[in-house]
C-alpha cells in the first residue's frame, strides 16, 4: 500500500493551499479529486474576490485558481484526478476508484477538503428540467461556455444568488426576478446594487411556489409568505421563465469523516469538530475549507493552508518556530475576514441597525437591494466635494475589502487599519479620474462624479461588465439605483485596461442635477 | 449532537398536508407524505426512514435529499435538525458497479 | 445557447467539432465538454424519464453530485452526463428507468 506524509482529498481552494503548504515544507504530499479537472468550483468564480492583497482582494476567483495549480506543481504536489474517494478510516487509510480498480493509500497525515453541496427546496414541480442549483447554471455557463436557459427566475438573495445573477446577465441571460422568504436581502449590499440598477427587481418575503410545465419549465409562481414562512394565498405572481434556480445555502459534505469516526456538530449541516488549526478529534486527520463549515474560498484557502502547517508540524517538517509563524500569520488573516456587518457572529440577524462606525445602515438596501437617494449622503465615501473629478464610493456595510484603498496612488481613499471599515473620501485629495478605484472595487461600488463638465451637464464613471460596450456618443437612458429612467444621457467614453481586468470604465454626460442619481447606462429606450 | 429520540414519545396521529405528494427524494422517487406516515408510523431517526423507504440510497446517496429529509423529520418530531443525526455514513461514499468495487489493485 | 461573446471571459476552450447520437439523430458538439453541454447547447432539456413516475428530468446539479441527468451512454445506463466527456460517435439514448426506449 503506498504511503504518504500528507494525503489530501479534495483539489478545491483548501485542499491545494494545504498540499502547496505541505509540500513546500518538505512532505511527500498527493491530492485526490473526483473531477477531471483541479480547482474545485474556483474556476467558476469569475467575479473579483474581497479581502485585502493578502487574500488576494480584486483578482477574479479562475485567477486564483490558476495561481493555486502552478504554486501546486512548482511544490511538487502530486495529485490524482478522476479519483474518487469512497473511503476513510481511523487508522488514516483511503479508499479510492480509480479507472475502474479500487486502491487503497496510507496518509501519516490527512486532510478532508471535500467541500460543500447545494441546498435544495422542494416545491411543486422542482423536478422538472430546467429548474437546478445556482452553481449547476453557474458551470454551465462560466466553465462550458452554454447559457442554462434563456430567462431565469433566481431564489435565494445570499451571496451566490446574487453573484450567479449577475454573471447570468454577463452570459447574456435574462434574470426576471430575485426571490427570497426572508425579509432582507441575504448577501452584501454592494452585489445586490448592481442588480437592482439594471433594472431587477427583487421579491422578499416571497418564495417560489410552483414551476410549471409538462417536459421543461416554461413558467414560475412565487408568492408572499407570511412571519412562519407560510405562502399567503392570493399574493401568487407569475413569472415567464424557463429556468428556476436555487441558491438557497450550502451544506458541508462530511461523510467521509463521519466515516472515519470522528466526533462531529451541527453547524448549519454536519460538521467534525476541530480545533483551531482544523485537526479533528482523531489526531492526524484534519479538516479545512466548507466541509468544515460553510465560508467561502478565501477563507477556504486560509483554513487550508494553516491545516497544511499544522500536519507538517506534526510530522516534524515545520518547526515550532516556522510553525507558531505561519500559524499566527493565517489566524490573524481570517480574523480580517471573520469582523464586520456578515461576520459569523451576525449571521442570521435581522437587528443590526448600526456600522461599526455608528452610522445607519441603509434600510432600503436591505429592503429593496439599492440605497435611496435620502440614505446616500451619511456615508463616509460620499463628499459633498463640487469641484472636479472625484470618487463617490457608495459602500455602506462593513465588508472585509480594501483594494480602493491602495487603487488611488493619490491618497484619495483611506480604509485604514481594519479591513472592514468603510472606506473615506478625502474631498481635499486631487483625484486625477484615472478610475482605478472604480475598477478595483470588487462591489462595484465606485463611480467617479464630476459635476463641472460644462453646459450645466456632469459625468458619471461607472464600472461596466457588459458586452457590447457602448460606443462613445451612443444615447441612451441613465438608470438610478433602484433599476428605473432618470434622464437621457450620452456615452462620453467607454475605456478599457489590462490593469482594470475587463471591468470597463463607462463615462456617461448627465444634467448636472442628476450625477447623484445616475448609476447605469441602457441603450434600450426602457418602457 | 444526538439526543436520544424516545419512540413511545407521543407525536400525534399522521394528518395529511397538501403537499404531501411532493417528490423529496428525487433518486427513489419519495414523497414528503410518504416520510411523514413513516415517521408516525415509528421510523424516528434518519437511519431508519432510509432503510424503510430508501431516500438517500439511490443514486446520489441522499445529496439532494439529505437535508430536506432531516427537516420533515425534525418537524414531524417537534425538534430542530441540528440535534438529529445524519444516516450512518459508510463506504463506499459513491455509487460504485460491483465489478469495479470487487476490483482491488495496489494492495 | 452558446455564448460566443463574454465580457470577462476571452475564450472558453473547446476540443475539435464531433459528431454523436441522441436517440439515433446525428448531433454535434465538442470534443471533452460534458455531454450535457453539448445537449444544452443543443437545446435537449430532457435526459431521462424516471422509473416510477415516468417524469421527465434534466441537468440539476451540473457537477455529478445529484445523478439527475444520467443518461445510456454507448449501451451502459445511468452515465452521469454532466461530468462524462463527449467523444467521437458517442450513441447517447434518453433514459427511461434504467433502460432505452425499444
Amino acid at each position: 500500500m503506498k504511503r504518504y506524509d500528507l494525503i489530501v482529498i479534495g483539489a478545491g481552494p483548501a485542499g491545494l493551499s494545504a498540499a502547496i503548504q505541505g509540500a513546500n515544507s518538505g512532505m511527500n504530499v498527493a491530492v485526490f479529486d473526483e473531477n477531471a479537472k483541479p480547482g474545485g468550483q474556483l474556476f467558476k468564480q469569475i467575479h473579483k474576490f474581497f479581502g485585502s492583497k493578502e487574500h488576494q482582494a480584486k483578482t477574479r476567483g479562475f485567477r486564483i485558481g490558476q495561481k493555486l495549480l502552478a504554486d501546486a506543481e512548482k511544490a511538487g504536489v502530486e495529485v490524482f484526478l478522476n479519483s474518487v474517494v469512497m473511503g476513510l478510516y481511523e487508522n488514516k487509510e483511503i479508499m479510492v476508484m480509480q479507472q475502474d480498480k479500487v486502491f487503497h493509500y496510507k496518509g501519516d497525515t490527512i486532510l478532508v477538503a471535500t467541500g460543500a453541496r447545494e441546498n435544495m427546496i422542494p416545491f411543486e414541480g422542482w423536478t422538472l428540467p430546467g429548474v437546478m442549483g445556482a452553481g449547476a447554471a453557474q458551470t454551465m455557463m462560466n466553465l462550458h461556455g452554454v447559457q442554462p436557459g434563456s430567462r431565469v427566475l433566481m431564489v435565494g438573495s445570499g451571496n451566490v444568488g446574487l453573484v450567479v445573477s449577475y454573471q447570468l446577465l454577463q452570459a447574456g441571460v435574462q434574470v426576471a426576478a430575485i426571490v427570497d422568504a426572508a425579509p432582507r436581502v441575504g448577501g452584501y449590499g454592494v452585489h445586490a446594487s448592481k442588480l437592482t440598477r439594471t433594472g431587477i427587481p427583487f421579491y422578499l418575503s416571497h418564495t417560489v411556489v410552483k414551476a410549471e410545465g409538462t417536459d421543461h419549465v416554461t413558467g414560475a409562481v412565487i408568492a408572499q409568505v407570511d412571519e412562519k414562512f407560510r405562502p399567503i394565498p392570493g399574493t401568487e405572481k407569475h413569472f415567464d421563465v424557463d429556468t428556476v434556480c436555487m441558491a438557497v445555502g450550502l451544506s458541508p459534505m462530511s461523510q467521509l469523516l463521519q466515516m472515519s469516526g470522528c466526533e462531529t456538530t451541527d453547524k448549519g449541516g454536519t460538521v467534525p469538530v476541530v480545533n483551531s488549526c482544523g485537526e479533528t478529534t482523531l489526531s492526524g486527520i484534519f479538516a479545512a475549507g466548507d466541509v468544515a463549515g460553510i465560508e467561502e474560498a478565501s477563507s477556504a484557502m486560509i483554513t487550508g493552508r494553516l491545516a497544511g502547517a499544522a500536519a507538517a508540524n506534526k510530522l516534524g517538517f515545520l518547526s515550532d518556530e516556522d510553525f507558531v509563524e505561519v500559524s499566527a500569520q493565517m489566524k490573524n488573516s481570517l480574523r480580517q475576514l471573520h469582523e464586520g456587518t456578515f461576520s459569523p457572529q451576525n449571521k442570521g440577524r435581522t437587528d443590526l441597525t448600526l456600522t461599526d462606525e455608528g452610522i445607519a445602515l441603509s434600510d432600503s438596501l436591505f429592503k429593496y437591494g439599492y440605497l435611496s437617494d435620502g440614505e446616500i449622503g451619511r456615508y463616509p465615501g460620499v463628499t459633498e466635494k463640487k469641484v472636479g473629478i472625484h470618487p463617490v464610493i457608495e459602500c455602506t456595510q462593513n465588508i472585509p475589502c480594501n483594494p480602493c484603498q491602495d487603487a488611488c496612488r493619490f491618497g484619495c481613499i483611506t480604509i485604514g487599519k481594519s479591513i472592514t471599515n468603510l472606506p473615506i473620501v478625502n474631498g481635499e485629495a486631487k483625484c486625477v479620474g484615472c478610475g482605478m478605484c472604480v475598477a478595483s472595487c470588487s462591489g462595484q461600488a465606485i463611480f467617479l462624479v464630476d459635476d463641472d463638465y460644462g453646459d450645466g451637464q456632469a459625468t458619471v464613471t461607472m464600472p461596466y461588465e457588459f458586452l457590447p460596450y457602448p460606443e462613445a456618443g451612443a444615447k441612451g437612458v441613465a438608470l438610478g439605483r433602484d433599476g428605473k429612467a432618470v434622464c437621457e444621457a450620452e456615452v462620453v467614453s467607454c475605456r478599457v485596461s489590462p490593469a482594470m481586468d475587463h471591468t470597463a470604465l463607462l463615462t456617461i454626460k448627465v444634467p448636472k442635477e442628476m450625477s447623484m442619481k445616475a448609476r447605469f447606462f441602457s441603450q434600450e429606450v426602457t418602457k | 449532537m444526538s439526543i436520544y429520540m424516545d419512540r413511545n414519545d407521543d407525536i400525534g396521529a399522521f394528518l395529511p398536508k397538501p403537499d404531501d405528494n411532493l417528490i423529496v427524494c428525487r433518486c427513489e422517487e419519495i414523497t414528503k407524505g410518504e416520510i411523514r406516515k413513516a415517521i408516525h408510523e415509528g421510523m424516528r431517526t434518519m437511519t431508519e426512514i432510509r432503510r424503510f423507504l430508501r431516500p438517500g440510497m439511490g443514486l446520489c446517496q441522499g445529496n439532494t435529499c439529505g437535508k430536506i429529509v432531516k427537516d420533515i423529520l425534525a418537524r414531524e418530531l417537534g425538534t430542530r435538525p441540528a440535534v438529529l443525526e445524519d444516516c450512518t455514513a459508510r463506504g463506499p461514499a459513491r455509487p460504485v458497479e460491483i465489478e469495479v468495487f470487487g476490483n482491488e489493485a495496489g494492495k | 445557447m452558446r455564448i460566443t461573446n463574454h465580457p470577462v471571459l476571452d475564450e472558453f476552450p473547446k476540443g475539435r467539432q464531433v459528431r454523436f447520437t441522441l436517440d439515433g439523430n446525428e448531433m454535434q458538439g465538442y470534443e471533452g465538454e460534458p455531454i450535457a453541454a453539448a445537449l444544452r447547447a443543443a437545446g435537449i432539456m430532457v435526459h431521462r424519464h424516471t422509473a416510477k413516475l415516468d417524469q421527465p428530468r434534466g441537468i440539476f446539479c451540473a457537477i455529478g453530485r445529484c445523478t439527475d441527468c444520467v443518461m445510456i451512454v454507448d449501451g451502459k445506463p445511468n452515465v452521469r452526463t454532466c461530468v462524462t466527456p463527449l467523444r467521437e460517435g458517442m450513441k447517447i439514448q434518453t433514459q427511461y428507468g434504467v433502460r432505452g426506449k425499444e
